[in-house]
């Protein structure tokens, strides 16, 4: 019987699909006509999004840093193109140290504070990182942390709490079979430490308090520690920061060589108080001192007669070959303001 | 003109302690350098024993102070014997200082050999310390007080309280009052040969510093029945 009608009905119901007409009503109820079920069939619901004011707005500024930073992207890249173009260098393979010595050739600047000279940086260093939306439309956060306030700071320590508790169950399954920890495989940091607190901002995105840090910092030297902590030493040399090496920091003047072939190094407009002087060491030397052409003697005091024979001292006593000998030319005034020596660890 | 000049001097220097008042100066009161900065190590045998001990490693990345120019890696050097000029030393005459104390060193030598010479007996002979450097040691040691007297206010009458002190301030102490009884001489002696006198006498336990330890030692003993006003 509903075939016969459907038959009759079709070609109507075609036409005026066709002209976007009131058909739709006819066909919904045909479909339903059809349907034999037992529960009742809601009606889908029309998808309303009930999105507040406040989360509207969020959602929009974070959408907003997100372009804002594609296009400052495409404008520096398109001007690291423009001053490779201008300084004659293939703009395929323009690095950042070249585009800063183009910066400074073409803006040199006399500036004290080197932060205030122009610079031309990716976006990325310039302007300060922001998370992305940090939830959906429906105000339901990504991260498992997010009403902490901090969610990268404390997943940061959930993790380090995952690796000491690692470490602590490898020990144990160890001490069963009896194994002692093998002292070479022990991480050394005496050259390192924890990165500093503006650099962990930067990495988290958040800004931490001195407390928080402070913790970061003993929760780290915790998980250092243990001994079994080398399994864990990708995370741990993350977040480790080299200290400064006196051999690294200090570049030792490159030595002349005079007529007869010995090597010497002179030092330049050496002071102290009002004294000035030039220094100049010789190897292989005779561990000689000459001042001004004279002799030690030149010294009347004791005390400044010891400090230049220091010198020699300490190059022989860390038996260093070959000798050394010095000569001081031309200090001038109170003869026991004499030059004053920087460590020489 | 001398006169003026120390005056401005001293103006100076109070001025310059004003600024130590401020809490952010206090920490290392008028130092130029940092409070990470670590003092250099002068002496191989020291260098040697640290990096033994391995505490070189923990040393060798943080910045260190510049020499001070009464410092040298001579093995002639000695720690107190610096201090001691320094506490010789007036009007920033460093030269005058040491050439006094070296004098006064020179004087003990001459003194001890004196003895050994003149001595018979050889027990005796081999009991005679002839190094100055060594008597002065043990009379600084020898003079060194253990406790000292504070006034503290207790009901309105102030009472000498027996309280024990640093071993930094004892040594302080000895060798402030070795220098006191060395300036307490006749007119026509002179300092360095009195100073070389009073280091032998306190060497051997005797002499007017050693007797001014005792007193204030046997003042203290006194005074044991206010020790608790320490605590109130």
């Amino acid at each position: 019987m509903l075939r016969h009608l459907n038959a009759l009905v079709e070609p109507s119901v075609k036409y005026f699909q066709a002209n976007n007409q009131w058909v739709s009503v006819l066909f919904t109820a045909r479909v339903e006509a059809k349907t034999f079920s037992t529960s009742p069939q809601k009606p889908e619901p029309q998808l309303k999004k009930n999105v507040s004011k406040a989360m509207k707005a969020y959602l929009e500024r974070a959408k907003e840093h997100d372009e804002f930073m594609k296009q400052q992207n495409v404008e520096f890249q398109i001007g690291k193109r423009h001053l490779a173009n201008m300084m004659g260098e293939n703009p395929d393979t323009f690095s950042q140290e070249d585009i800063d010595n183009a910066i400074q050739y073409l803006f040199p600047s006399g500036l004290f504070e080197k932060k205030a000279r122009p610079f031309m940086r990716p976006p990325e260093e310039v302007f300060p990182q922001r998370k992305a939306a940090e939830f959906d439309e429906t105000g339901r956060p990504y991260h498992f942390l997010f009403y902490t306030g901090k969610p990268n700071y404390y997943k940061l320590m959930h993790d380090i709490v995952d690796h000491i508790n690692e470490a602590y169950k490898f020990e144990d399954t160890m001490i069963r079979k009896g194994i002692k920890p093998d002292p070479n495989l022990a991480l050394d940091m005496s050259g390192f430490q924890w990165i500093d607190k503006e650099s962990l901002e930067a990495e988290l995105v958040e800004t931490i308090g001195d407390k928080d840090y402070e913790t970061f910092s003993t929760t780290m030297d915790r998980l250092y520690k243990l001994p079994y902590s080398y399994r864990s030493k990708d995370f741990l040399f993350k977040y480790r920061k080299p200290l400064m090496s006196h051999e690294k920091t200090y570049q030792a003047p490159k030595p002349q060589y005079d007529a007869d072939g010995r090597a010497f190094i002179t030092t330049y407009e050496c002071l102290r108080k009002r004294a000035r002087g030039h220094v100049t060491i010789r190897s292989p030397g005779t561990g000689k001192v000459t001042v001004n052409n004279q002799d030690l003697t030149y010294f009347a005091e004791v005390q400044s007669r010891e400090q230049v024979s220091e010198t020699v001292l300490i190059i022989n006593n860390r038996d260093v070959y070959p000798f050394m000998e010095e000569l001081i030319a031309r200090p001038f005034s109170k003869k026991y303001d004499i030059l004053k020596k920087y460590n020489m660890c | 003109m001398a006169a003026i000049r120390t005056f401005v001097k001293n103006c100076q220097i109070i001025n310059r302690n004003c600024a130590v008042l401020s809490p952010l100066v206090q920490k290392h009161g008028m130092s130029q350098y940092p409070s990470y900065y670590i003092e250099p190590v002068h002496k191989k045998e020291m260098q040697e024993d640290l990096i033994k001990s391995g505490e070189i490693q923990k040393l060798a990345h943080l910045p260190t102070k510049a020499a001070r120019n009464d410092q040298s890696s001579s093995f002639r050097q000695d720690d107190l014997v610096n201090l001691f000029i320094n506490y010789v030393m007036r009007n920033g005459e460093k030269v005058l200082a040491r050439g006094l104390v070296e004098k006064a060193f020179e004087n003990i030598k001459r003194i001890q050999l004196e003895k050994y010479h003149k001595c018979d007996d050889e027990e005796k002979k081999a009991k005679i310390e002839l190094a100055p450097r060594v008597i002065f040691h043990q009379a600084v040691e020898n003079c060194k007080p253990i406790l000292a007297l504070t006034p503290i206010k207790r009901g309105g009458v102030r009472y000498q309280v027996p309280v024990p002190i640093t071993p930094k301030r004892s040594q302080f102490l000895s060798m402030k009052w070795l220098i006191e009884a060395a300036k307490e001489k006749d007119a026509t002696m002179r300092f360095h040969y009195q100073l070389a006198l009073e280091l032998i006498d306190a060497a051997n336990n005797k002499g007017r510093v050693v007797k001014r330890k005792q007193d204030l030692h046997k003042q203290c003993e006194a005074n044991r029945a206010y020790a608790h006003y320490r605590w109130s």
